[in-house]
């Protein structure tokens, strides 16, 4: 039913995909945390820079993630004399433009869910003698788990399409970094390949769908069983 | 059914900036021109409308996505493709008028590497382009299955019978200009690209020439979108073909193409 | 014990509190906005004050000028909130469980078990909070800060958001879990039959200021504190222990310190102790012992004080042994000569009944 190519090429992208937001989502949940938690100098700031991939060109994030994490990057070299982490012209790579492209949509989802949070429940776990940890892992965390989760699912989505950042970061390259958008995006330069751009195009729907329902769902249940109406 | 949305679009928005009928009117041109070309474009357009009034905006991209795009009706005047191949395309989809299809440039295709490194390497029948890329190297090039300077880049390898022993070591990018990126960031220990690109980055320097037999002859075609051409365009046309741009595209490192 | 010395200013609003508290429950009395709850708020370290000293014991919670500042989790305090602040995501039993794990545990405290026996929460217990009534819920929140093992036990009106019928379903627990624990508690209310059923010491607030601090019964006699003596209800707070059961008449005899009181029967062992409350506008003065009259409790006294005319009214406090006050008119003082060290007789038309629970039940 599904070529070895298209195999290939949707294989890549569910692990591009699912490790930018294996690695995104807790640092997310972190940065969350801070901006609806806590207050520093520069918080504003912050803010906005966090928010910078959902407005700036992609091509320029793409550009900025060459700059910061090629292989002579101020972090990318470092990563690499250190402890030997290449993310040039590979799959991790990829991951990581997808991951920094989804950042925000992350923050923004598992912010709003904390700040839904009503912060007497943190108080009171406090005079039960639980320092700030673990009202985070056991209140906090666990009452924001529905906007999490849709955070995660949306940025899963977000990262299956995400195309400048990464064909500038990493360039096309097959079996590597060519996720489902770059290989649609080259049968579009080539003419006459429109069925196989259709069936390409068929399949990350039907995917983004898939992940998109199966958040609304899980949503649904885990934000009942925590208000406690029926489902 | 686009194209003539199109059309009718163009149309409106011609009307709308006060076209009036009988004089070279029409405010603007847009010219498609490929990533390679479009800054000494960009360079000849700026006295022109210095001269006439006439602005000219230059988009610049990969030749495969200004071609798409024309074929589904973008609203440009011009077109400059950097492989023959998609004016021909061009022209079997009726979007240029062909009678009035040129060959305006050439070009040359080089080896480069960044600016501070001392690999010295020739292109020439079996040269050692895959031991130069070390262990994990890989070979920047426009992408090889619709970027025309990474068609001329396969071709040439092939020559050379190398393109096998690399095929697998490559980074394919969207356009020659991001190839270039490349190597300028050291990403890339060596990438192909077109001797004017090269010219105009300052992260790289030229390793190598690849002989002119290697490849197809580089041609940058240059024809008018028949369904959007005004006066104003048809006089930067013509001024693609003058002395003064001639001087422009020979100081940017091009081979100006006789009229033919 | 523990030592409170506060003082923070809030736009207009000044606190300055200063009191102690030992074993037993002191409760803060005071009308809403006195500043209570940012006195509990500033001992639980919820809040911190611009200036002044807060220790249990040896151990200094804050200290403005040693800059000294414990974070909540560390203090060791106990805190009954006015909402319950269940957590919704666990059950009762995870509710109760939650403090178990207290950093610095001071060992003591009731188990489980017996704290769940006392507030009655044994078919509850796998309950999720948002099947819970509101008595309910209440129940469980003192349940779980018991049973964090506090040092200290803060409590701000815990009743305050329940109806009628509810309070008076939890106030046993209350007065129960009161006597069994070991800890300084507490009380913050503003509700007098409250403070009367389970207070030993009263702190009264006026305007952030503490304007009194002392045994209730001291204090709830005093004429001057405005927050107490401006109430319909004022009124002193007594101690006492059934003496006798008049079955035929349905009466019962109540003995305290300075006497006894004949009472509308009420059920309970000979011995047993119970608290007593007397409004001022149930007692009336008379300076000749009256004869043919109806009233059953006329207890000699001594006038002790007369305070200052309010409108219509005057309090008088009386000596009968222990002190109670009258509420009288002022054409009254007058006419009679109510001054202090009169021989008088107090007539009290009615005497209300605080249960307290005898201790070890």
């Amino acid at each position: 039913m599904l070529s070895p190519l298209e195999i290939e090429i949707i294989t890549l992208s569910l692990r591009v995909s699912f490790w930018a937001v294996l690695i995104g989502l807790p640092l997310a949940i972190g940065a969350a945390w801070l901006l609806a938690r806590t207050t520093f100098p520069g918080k504003v700031l912050v803010d906005g820079i966090l928010h910078l991939p959902l407005v700036v060109p992609p091509v320029i994030v793409g550009y900025a993630l060459l700059v910061l994490f090629g292989r002579q990057g101020a972090i990318g070299s470092i990563l690499y004399d250190a402890f030997g982490v290449s993310f040039a012209f590979n799959w991790k790579g990829a991951a990581l433009a997808s991951g920094v492209m989804a950042f925000p949509l992350m923050v923004r989802a598992v912010r709003l869910s904390i700040e839904a949070i009503d912060q007497r429940l943190e108080t009171a776990a406090r005079t039960l003698g639980a320092n700030r940890v673990r009202v985070f892992a056991t209140i906090t965390l666990p009452l924001a788990l529905p906007g999490v989760l849709s955070g995660a699912v949306l940025a899963f989505a977000r990262s299956l399409g995400e195309f400048g950042a990464t064909i500038t970061f990493v360039s096309n390259i097959p079996g590597e970094t060519r996720t489902l958008p770059l290989a649609i995006f080259n049968l579009t330069q080539v003419p006459g390949s429109e069925a196989a751009i259709g069936r390409l195009v068929l399949i990350s729907i039907a995917i983004a769908l898939a992940a998109l329902i199966l958040s609304e769902v899980l949503s649904r249940r885990i934000g009942a069983r925590i208000r406690g109406t029926p489902t | 059914m686009m194209r003539s949305l199109c059309q009718s679009l163009a149309a409106i928005v011609v009307a709308l900036s006060g076209a009036t009928a009988g004089a070279a009117q029409s405010e603007t041109v847009l010219v498609f021109a490929a990533a390679s070309a479009a800054p000494a474009i960009r360079a000849i357009a700026d006295p022109f409308t210095a001269r006439t009034g006439i602005s000219v905006t230059v988009s610049g991209a990969a030749t495969s996505t200004l071609a798409q795009q024309i074929v589904r009706g973008a609203p440009a005047q011009l077109v400059l493709t950097a492989h023959p191949r998609w004016m021909t395309h061009l022209s079997d989809s009726r979007a240029i008028d062909a009678t009035r299809r040129t060959t305006l440039l050439g070009n040359e295709l080089v080896l480069i590497a960044p600016l501070d490194g001392a690999t010295t390497l020739e292109p020439s029948f079996g040269f050692a382009l895959e031991a130069a890329l070390g262990r994990d190297g890989r070979l920047a090039i426009g992408d090889p299955t619709h970027v025309p300077a990474g068609i001329y880049a396969r071709q040439a390898l092939t020559t050379l019978g190398v393109w096998a022993s690399v095929a697998d070591r490559l980074a394919p990018a969207g356009n020659v200009v991001a190839a270039v990126t490349f190597v300028a960031r050291g990403e890339s220990p060596l990438g192909i690209a077109y001797r004017t690109d090269a010219a105009l980055s300052d992260g790289v320097r030229v390793v190598g020439l690849f002989p002119a037999s290697s490849h197809d002859p580089v041609r940058y075609d240059l024809a008018p979108v028949s369904a959007n051409m005004t006066p104003a365009a048809d006089a930067f046309l013509n001024h693609l073909r003058s002395d003064a741009a001639r001087t422009v595209f020979e100081r940017y490192g091009f081979r100006v193409m006789a009229a033919s | 014990m523990i030592s409170v010395a506060i003082q923070k200013r809030h736009g207009a609003f000044a606190l300055n509190a200063r009191f102690e508290a030992g074993l037993g429950v002191t409760a803060l009395f005071g009308v809403s906005g006195a500043g209570k709850t940012s006195i509990v708020n500033a001992i639980a370290g919820l809040d911190q004050p611009d200036t002044g000293r807060i220790a249990i014991g040896n151990t200094t919670l804050f200290d403005s000028e040693q800059r000294i500042f414990l974070p909540p989790e560390r203090r060791g305090i106990g805190y009954v909130f006015q909402e319950d602040r269940l957590f919704p995501h666990l059950t009762v039993k995870g509710n109760l469980r939650y403090g178990r794990r207290r950093p610095n545990d001071h060992g003591k405290g009731l188990d489980l078990e017996r704290v769940v026996t006392l507030l009655g929460l044994e078919t509850l217990l796998d309950r999720l909070p948002h099947r819970l009534s509101g008595g309910e819920k209440q129940r469980v929140a003192i349940g779980r800060a018991v049973l964090s093992r506090p040092q200290l036990l803060l409590m701000d009106e815990p009743l305050a958001n329940l109806d009628a019928l509810r309070r008076d379903e939890i106030l046993p627990f209350l007065e129960r879990m009161c006597r069994d624990l070991a800890v300084p508690i507490i009380y913050v209310s503003h509700a007098i039959d409250e403070i009367t059923r389970l207070a030993d010491t009263l702190v009264v607030l006026d305007a952030g200021k503490t304007i009194a601090a002392g045994p209730v019964a001291e204090v709830t006699a005093r004429l001057d504190l405005a927050p107490l003596v401006d109430r319909r209800d004022a009124g002193t707070v007594l101690d006492g222990q059934i003496e006798d059961h008049d079955g035929p008449h349905q009466l019962t005899t109540v003995s305290f310190e300075g006497g006894r009181l004949v009472i509308p029967a009420i059920g309970g062992a000979i011995g047993e102790r119970l608290r007593l409350r007397i409004q001022a506008r149930d007692v009336a003065i008379a300076t000749v012992p009256p004869n043919n009259i109806s009233t059953l409790n006329c207890l000699p006294g001594v006038i002790a004080a007369v305070g200052a005319p309010r409108h219509a009214h005057q309090d008088v406090q009386i000596d009968v042994g222990v002190p109670i006050l009258a509420r009288v008119t002022r054409r009254s003082v007058t006419d009679l000569g109510l001054r202090p060290g009169r021989d008088i007789t107090a007539l009290i038309k009615s005497v209300a009944v605080e249960r307290t629970v005898a201790p070890g039940s």
